[in-house]
């Protein structure tokens, strides 16, 4: 239990505030119960600060391989690894970029810039992705 | 987080699985080794291709790496298949 909820819970003990308060206090500071919170700070715009990337991958009922795979990557690993694309010599950039066309991404490297990279990333706290087919997966931020 | 604990599992169905757990700031005290020894080649390298080609991007590699390594601690990948399981957790 974090602080803030601590003292929220404490002032609902000692009758300084109402039930019903209490629970709106509680709804501001947000619900621990996501599952996806725990890690997460807020920075000074209240906005919440995802620190991993998680990928999980569960085996549905129907699921053939049943392999279940759980990852988990800090944003700051995402962020220092990007900055190596700087690093893809210019003329591997074509190739790079037919690759990224025979899979059906119309992306030309050669176009993004690292401020891009940086916004991409920035904006990932705002992609939840939940499959279910054979296998469940989801990608979501905590 | 410069992660100082790596876990390393791996285990097939039918075989005596293989477990370590060791402390990663050895390796880090290896790297570091190695990249100061190769930094007067680096430098050298930078000098001689500063004006047509990767020049300063090369003497980047070495905040970049050391950005990379800090950053390792939490990285966790976790991997359940019929045929193995592997489990990478840097602490």
């Amino acid at each position: 239990m974090n602080e803030e909820r601590r003292k929220i819970l404490d002032m609902l003990a000692q009758g300084k505030i109402t039930a019903e308060e209490a629970e709106k206090l509680l709804d501001a500071v947000g619900d621990p119960g996501s599952g996806t919170g725990a890690a997460a700070g807020t920075d000074a715009a209240g906005r919440r600060i995802w620190k991993y990337l998680r990928v999980q991958v569960d085996p549905g009922p129907n699921s053939e391989s049943g392999d279940r795979v759980n990852i988990r990557v800090p944003f700051k690993l995402i962020r220092a690894g990007l900055k190596f694309a700087a690093f893809i010599p210019r003329e591997a950039h074509a190739r790079v970029t037919q690759a990224f066309k025979e899979k059906g991404m119309d992306v030309d490297l050669a176009r993004i810039t690292p401020q891009d990279l940086e916004e991409i990333v920035s904006n990932l706290d705002d992609m939840t992705v939940e499959v279910d087919g054979k296998d469940k997966v989801r990608i979501f931020c905590e | 987080m410069l992660p100082m604990l790596v876990r390393f599992k791996v285990k097939e169905p039918g075989h005596h699985g293989f477990g370590l757990c060791f402390p990663a700031i050895l390796i880090w005290i290896l790297l570091a080794a190695l990249m100061l020894v190769l930094l007067p080649f680096m430098v050298l390298a930078a000098l001689i291709t500063w004006q047509h080609g990767p020049g300063m991007r090369l003497l980047l590699v070495y905040p970049l790496i050391v950005a990379v390594i800090w950053n390792l601690g939490g990285l966790t990948i976790d991997v359940e298949q019929k045929q193995r399981t592997l489990l990478i957790d840097f602490i």
